[in-house]
C-alpha cells in the first residue's frame, strides 16, 4: 500500500512564518531512503536541509526554486510504503496527511521552470590547494565544473567559480538579522566595563561560569532560564547559537555540546532548538587577535561579555549592561564576580 | 675544470694531509689507482701504510674499517661496485650504524664508505643498481648523493669530519663529467643534511638525486625558453633529508615532480613524497606529485633497454611539460 506524503515548508523558529526554497536534491522519480536531503530551505534566521521522513519515490515537485512557501505548505510529494506522522506545527490543527492512493504510479511531474543547480553526488575530486581555496571562499566543490585530467578539479576551475548562492545569501540573512537586533537597542543608555585576567578557561568553562553569576541576580535576568548565546563565525556569517542553563550542565557535557555546536555552526547547521532563548550574548574575539569591541546589546537582554585578546597570557573580559535596568555598581560587581569564578 | 672522480681525489688528499688518522682502504684502489681512477696517484703520494690495497673480500674490508675507526682511525673505504656491498652489509648495518648506539654513545664509528653506483655503463644486473634505499633505511647511517663535483668535494670533507658512518655514493657516469660550477680551491665543507636549491621557477619543482640533478638542469633550461620555470632541487644528503627548500618551494610553484634513477618501487625519492604528503605544504598542491623513477626490474645488458630502464632527459622534458600544462 502506497501512501502519497506531501513533504511542508518546516516551522524552524517561534517566529517563522515562511520560509524560502533554495534547491532540490531530488528530481522526479528518484528513490530515497529515510534520512536522506530532499531540499534545502533558507528563513531569516538559517538555512536548513529537509530530509526525507521515510524510504520513498519522488512523485512531484510542487514548489519551485527560490520560491516563498507557507509553513506546512507541501515543497514536494512523495510516495511511500511507510505511514508517516506529519510534523506538528502547533499554531494550526495540520491533519496527518497521509492519503492512501489508488493507482501508485506512474505520476507526472510538476513543471520546473528554474531547474535546481547541479549537484553531483559522488565524491569531489579536486588537488588539494582547490579545497583549502574553495573552503576559504566557500565555494560548493560539488558546483564547479572539473576540467583537470579524471574530472579532477583545478586551481583554474576555482578560481573561475562563483561563491555559491545560497552561502551568500545566508550571509547576508545573517547580517540583516544581527543588524536589525542591535538597530532595537541603539538608544537604549548602556555602559561596558573591561578587566584584565590572566586566568585559562575554554568556551563551556567561561560559558558557565557567566550563567552561574547571572544566576546570582534573578532581578536582572527577567527570565527563569538563562540562555547564553555564543557568537560563532564561519563563513556562512554569524551562527548565534543559544546554550540554556549551561551553569546546571556537567562541565564534560557542555564541553562536549559546545564543541559538537560549533563544529556544526561552522557548516552552516545549528540547531534549530539553539536559535532562540537567549538572555546574554557572548563573543569572544581573540579567534582575530582582537582586544575589544563595541558590543551592543541585543533585544531583550541586559548584558553581553566580550573575551578580547590582551597577551599571550591574558585576555580582556568587557561587559556591557543596560543601564535601564542596572547601574553602573551592578556592573561592576558583576564584572567582578565574573572574574573571580573564572 | 676537475671531474667528480678528480674532485673526490683532492678532497680525500685535504683530509690525508690535516689528519693523519685518515686512511684509504679497499680493491685496487692502491697501485692501480681505483678501479674507476679515482685514487688515481695516491699510493705513490701517500705509501702503502696509508693507501692499502684489499684482498677482494668486502666483509673483511669493512670489519677492517669499522675496527680502525673505534680505535680512533678515520678510514675511507671504496667499495669497487655499490652492488658489492651486499657482501659487507652486516658490518655496515649491524656494527657501523649501532656500535654507538649499543655502547650508549661511548664510541664512534667515523668511518666513510665510498662506492660507485648506477646504470649506463653496459655492466647489466649485478653492476648498475642504485641501492641508496638499503642504506637510507639503516637508522645511524648517513647516506649522501652527490651531483657534482664541487659538492662531491665538500660533501666528502664533511662526511670525513663527521663521526657518524656515512656511506658516500658517487655515480659512475659523473666520475668523467666536469661540472657546471668549478671546484672550489681549499678545503671548504658543505654540511651534510642541507638540500640545495640548484636553480629558482615558479611552474615546476623538480627533486632529483644524483645523475638526474643533470638531467633535470639541462630539462628545466630547455623549457625556460618556453616559459616553463622550474626549481630544482638537490637533496645531495638523502638521510638525514633536508625537505624545508622543498615546502618552501611548493608555496611558490604548487606542483611537485621527482626523479631518481633507482627503482621506483621502495625507492628513496618516496620518502620525499611521503613527507610532502603529510607536510603542511600539502594543501598548496594544485597538481597530484608526479615520479619519475627507474623500473622495477634488474638492469638489463642490452643497451637500449638499459637505457629505456631509467628516466632519460626526454622522459623529464615530457612529464614536466604535462604536469605543468594539465594542471593550473
Amino acid at each position: 500500500m502506497s501512501f502519497k506524503y506531501p513533504v511542508v515548508m518546516p516551522k524552524m523558529s517561534m517566529t517563522m512564518e515562511t520560509g524560502e526554497l533554495i534547491n532540490f536534491h531530488v528530481k522526479v522519480g528518484d528513490q530515497v531512503k529515510s534520512g536522506d536531503v530532499l531540499f534545502e530551505v533558507m528563513t531569516d534566521k538559517i538555512d536548513m536541509e529537509v530530509e526525507a521522513p521515510a524510504d520513498g519515490v519522488i512523485a512531484t515537485l510542487v514548489a519551485e526554486p527560490g520560491a516563498v512557501v507557507e509553513i506546512g505548505k507541501p515543497v514536494l510529494i512523495m510516495l511511500t510504503e511507510t505511514e508517516v506522522m506529519a510534523f506538528d506545527f502547533g499554531d494550526d490543527d495540520q491533519p496527518v496527511i497521509a492519503v492512501e492512493v489508488t493507482a501508485p504510479t506512474p505520476v507526472i511531474a510538476a513543471p520546473v521552470s528554474a531547474p535546481a543547480p547541479l549537484i553531483v553526488d559522488t565524491p569531489v575530486k579536486a588537488v588539494p590547494k582547490a579545497r583549502v581555496e574553495a573552503g576559504n571562499r566557500g565555494i560548493d566543490l560539488r558546483t564547479v565544473h572539473p576540467t583537470g585530467p579524471d574530472r579532477t578539479i583545478t586551481m583554474q576551475d576555482v578560481n573561475g567559480a562563483q561563491l555559491d548562492p545560497a552561502i551568500v545569501k545566508r550571509q547576508e540573512a545573517n547580517k540583516a538579522l544581527i543588524a536589525k537586533g542591535i538597530e532595537m537597542t541603539r538608544g537604549i543608555a548602556q555602559a561596558s566595563f573591561s578587566r584584565r585576567v590572566s586566568t585559562s578557561f575554554d568556551h563551556a568553562s567561561f560559558i558557565a561560569a557567566w550563567a552561574k553569576v547571572l544566576r546570582g541576580r534573578p532581578d536582572l535576568a527577567a527570565h527563569e532560564q538563562i540562555g547564553v548565546a555564543l557568537i560563532i563565525e564561519s563563513k556562512y556569517g554569524s551562527a548565534l547559537p543559544v546554550f540554556r542553563d549551561p551553569d546546571q550542565a556537567s562541565l564534560n557535557d557542555l564541553r562536549t555540546l559546545v564543541a559538537s555546536t560549533t563544529d556544526a555552526a561552522k557548516k552552516g547547521k545549528v540547531p534549530v532548538e539553539m536559535l532562540s532563548g537567549a538572555t546574554t550574548t557572548v563573543f569572544d574575539l581573540t579567534t582575530y587577535s582582537m582586544s575589544s569591541a563595541t558590543p551592543l546589546l541585543f533585544p531583550n537582554q541586559v548584558t553581553s561579555v566580550t573575551i578580547g585578546y590582551d597577551s599571550e597570557s591574558t585576555k580582556n573580559i568587557s561587559l556591557t549592561i543596560d543601564l535601564n535596568l542596572c547601574d553602573f555598581y551592578d556592573g561592576a560587581l558583576l564584572l567582578d564576580a565574573l572574574v573571580a569564578s573564572l | 675544470m676537475l671531474t667528480m672522480a678528480e674532485a673526490v681525489r683532492e678532497a680525500m688528499s685535504i683530509a690525508f694531509d690535516e689528519r693523519p688518522e685518515v686512511f684509504l682502504l679497499g680493491e685496487d684502489v692502491g697501485i692501480y689507482g681505483g678501479a674507476f681512477g679515482v685514487s688515481g696517484d695516491m699510493f705513490h703520494r701517500y705509501g702503502a701504510e696509508r693507501v692499502l690495497d684489499t684482498p677482494i673480500a668486502e666483509l673483511g674490508i669493512v670489519g677492517a674499517a669499522v675496527g680502525a675507526a673505534l680505535s680512533g682511525m678515520r678510514p675511507i673505504v671504496e667499495i669497487q661496485f655499490s652492488d658489492f656491498t651486499a657482501q659487507a652489509m652486516d658490518q655496515i648495518a649491524n656494527q657501523a650504524a649501532k656500535i654507538h648506539f649499543m655502547l650508549g654513545g661511548a664510541l664512534h664509528v667515523p668511518m666513510v664508505l665510498r662506492t660507485p653506483q648506477g646504470s649506463g655503463t653496459g655492466a647489466a644486473a649485478q653492476h648498475s643498481q642504485n641501492l641508496e634505499p638499503w642504506f637510507a633505511s639503516v637508522p645511524g647511517l648517513k647516506v649522501v648523493v652527490p651531483s657534482n663535483p664541487a659538492d662531491a668535494k665538500g660533501l666528502l670533507l664533511a662526511s670525513i669530519d663527521d663521526p657518524n658512518p656515512v656511506i658516500f655514493l658517487e655515480h659512475k657516469l659523473l666520475y668523467k663529467i666536469p661540472g657546471r660550477d668549478p671546484v672550489p680551491e681549499g678545503a671548504t665543507r658543505i654540511p651534510l643534511g642541507v638540500s640545495k636549491v640548484v636553480r629558482e621557477g615558479k611552474d615546476l619543482t623538480i627533486v632529483a638525486t644524483g645523475i638526474m640533478v643533470n638531467k633535470s638542469y639541462e630539462v628545466a633550461e630547455k623549457l625556460a625558453a618556453e616559459g616553463i620555470s622550474i626549481t630544482l632541487i638537490d637533496p645531495r644528503t638523502i638521510s638525514p633529508l633536508d625537505m624545508q627548500p622543498v615546502y618552501e618551494s611548493i608555496e611558490i610553484t604548487g606542483r611537485l615532480m621527482v626523479v631518481q634513477e633507482g627503482p621506483a618501487h621502495a625507492g628513496f625519492i618516496n620518502e620525499v613524497i611521503a613527507q610532502m604528503a603529510g607536510s603542511a605544504s600539502f594543501g598548496s598542491l594544485i597538481a597530484p606529485i608526479k615520479r619519475l623513477a627507474g623500473m622495477n626490474i634488474p638492469i638489463p645488458y642490452a643497451p637500449q633497454l638499459e637505457k629505456a630502464a631509467i628516466p632519460q632527459v626526454e622522459d623529464i622534458e615530457t612529464a614536466a611539460r604535462e604536469i605543468v600544462k594539465n594542471w593550473r
